[in-house]
């Protein structure tokens, strides 16, 4: 079925006091960035810039060809949510474009405001920090857009941008944080991973009959078997199916407690620790000598 | 000043049309991809991709889905624009190709098209309110340009008929180096300056977004997620001290497991 929304008409400024918390230090350090907004972050924010720039043609490219068709405009949900108009994929975009020219292109250094370019100072780093954590990163704008403009990429590149200067959301960092230390965003320990399989492996033999292993740490199992965290913790019914097929099947398998999370917050910091919390996956693979990986999320 | 207009100024907006492009090209090519990020559903095949980005160039898909009077409008423009352009190859190819000659009719009929999208393209920059909101000069100007352009053209064609014969004897002579300064219509005059203005800021602007298309990174790519993805600026993953589970701190805990111990965590 077709679900078709109104288009709200545009209030300015109707989400900007949707903001964030700021990040707390003591996750900062564990995830390898600044514990407070440095003291020269803009000249940070702009070198980081220059570095995104010539790293992702997506971004560059990005910020050359779109032609401000509006085709965008009306597709994001938090647009359609808020009516606020810096909400519109294309106008998001312009919080970075507007930067972008003003530092990085003729056009904005000639013209400045006329071209729409904008040093970057407080009150752009303000929006940048409410509206480019008021994307979700879904990449729905770039089904849409007749060049495939993807602002996921741009909120991805603005996120790594304020991460580099010290800036960035107590959710998303502290998330990763405990991916770190625990091994999963929802923080379930060592213990309690096993305590949890222990306790399914019971379940299971109540109801029915079956001695149903859920192996923890088994090295050389077969497979390795990444969940996403909730499946051992409130989604049992799908973390018990997993067991059963592997049962059934006949394969051994285990899940780790260094690694048993598949879903990874790094995509909404930044590329390092994209990178890291997806690597986890291998080392653990490494560690546990297994053949295959089977990963969900 | 008419050796400015006629000769010099052709000649320089021509070079900064090509230079342009070509460099914003070089800069696009040169900036890495790292990730697959094609928009699903990708081809799998190069020639799969081929098609698709035909497609993406000639009748705008993605714009066919989210907004059908947009993609009218721009479908009409884009078409009538190549009709004229094919068209006005008979201003520059000496002997003219018959082909050429055909297009005549359909041509002028493809100039009295464009002033309609263009028309309605900028309309709706000032009566939708989110259009408006987003609208910045450059897109004004570049509409407006289009306009004057179109305009002045049919003007010619219309009513104000210049000599073609020494329009084309002008521009037979920029091509093979000999320039000659035709005396014409002043309408011809503004005709000519707006397309060098155009010509100087496509390079620049937002009109690029053709060869832009053709090397979007959601676009172009193939949707072969099985296969390794090489970003060529990767680096190794770095432990901060501070991070508790390093690779080594989990060995000590599956060793603590293998006896029985005490979780480290």
């Amino acid at each position: 079925m077709r679900v078709t929304f109104p288009v709200p008409p545009i209030k300015i400024r109707a989400s900007e006091h949707l903001r964030c918390y700021p990040a707390k230090a003591k996750d900062m350090v564990k995830i390898n960035l600044p514990t407070e907004r440095a003291e020269n972050w803009k000249e940070v924010m702009l070198k980081k810039m220059a570095e995104v720039l010539e790293k992702y043609r997506s971004v560059r490219l990005f910020m050359d060809i779109c032609a401000k068709c509006g085709a965008c405009a009306d597709k994001c949900q938090f647009f359609l949510g808020t009516g606020d108009p810096k909400n519109m994929p294309v106008a998001r975009a312009d919080l970075f474009r507007k930067v972008y020219k003003k530092y990085f292109t003729l056009g904005g250094k000639v013209f400045g405001k006329g071209n729409e370019a904008e040093e970057l100072n407080e009150s752009v780093l303000r929006d940048w920090i409410t509206y480019f954590y008021q994307c979700s990163e879904c990449r729905r704008c770039s089904v849409f857009c007749p060049y495939g403009i993807d602002t996921a990429e741009i909120t991805m590149a603005a996120r790594e941008i304020m991460a580099a200067a010290g800036i960035a959301t107590k959710y998303v960092t502290e998330v990763v944080a405990k991916v770190y230390d625990t091994g999963n965003n929802l923080g379930i320990g060592p213990e309690a991973w096993k305590y949890n399989c222990a306790f399914l492996e019971e379940d299971l033999k109540d109801t029915e009959g079956v001695d149903v292993k859920f192996p923890v740490d088994e090295i050389g199992a077969e497979v390795l078997l990444v969940p996403p965290s909730a499946d051992n913790f409130a989604n049992t019914d799908t973390m018990i199916g997993y067991a059963k097929m592997f049962h059934a099947a006949g394969i051994s398998w285990t899940t780790s407690t260094y690694c048993n999370e598949a879903g990874n917050f790094g995509l909404f910091l930044n590329y390092a620790n994209l990178k890291k919390t997806n690597n986890r996956i291998l080392e653990a693979a490494r560690q546990l000598k297994v053949k295959k990986i089977y990963w969900g999320e | 000043m008419e050796a400015f207009t006629f000769v010099y100024l052709p000649y320089l907006c021509m070079g900064i049309f090509f230079f342009g492009i070509a460099m914003r090209a070089f800069i696009w090519l040169k900036t890495p991809v790292p990730l697959r990020i094609v928009t699903t559903p990708a081809p799998k095949s190069w020639s799969g991709v081929i098609w698709r980005s035909i497609g993406d160039l000639l009748w705008f898909p993605n714009l066919f889905k989210s907004d059908k009077l947009l993609w009218g409008a721009g479908l009409l423009f884009h078409l009538a624009l190549w009709i004229v352009l094919l068209r006005h190859l008979r201003y520059f190819l000496y002997p003219l190709p018959t082909w050429v000659e055909g297009l005549q009719t359909l041509g002028l009929y493809g100039g009295y098209i464009i002033p309609l999208p263009v028309a309605f393209l900028l309309a709706r920059r000032f009566l939708m309110d989110r259009l408006l909101y987003i609208s910045i000069l450059g897109d004004y100007f570049a509409l407006l340009l289009l306009l004057t352009i179109t305009v002045s053209g049919l003007l010619l064609q219309l009513f104000f008929r210049t000599y073609v014969i020494d329009v084309k004897d002008m521009i037979l002579g920029l091509i093979h180096f000999q320039p000659r300064i035709p005396t014409v219509h002043w309408l011809f005059v503004v005709h000519l300056l707006s397309v060098l203005t155009l010509l100087a800021y496509f390079p620049f602007s937002k009109l690029l977004h053709a060869g832009g298309l053709l090397l979007s990174p959601t676009r172009y790519r193939r949707a072969i997620f099985e296969m390794r993805s090489v970003n060529p600026w990767d680096y190794p993953v770095l432990y901060h001290p501070g991070n508790l589970s390093t690779p080594e701190k989990y060995a000590q805990s599956l060793k603590g497991a293998e006896k029985g111990g005490k979780e480290c965590g």
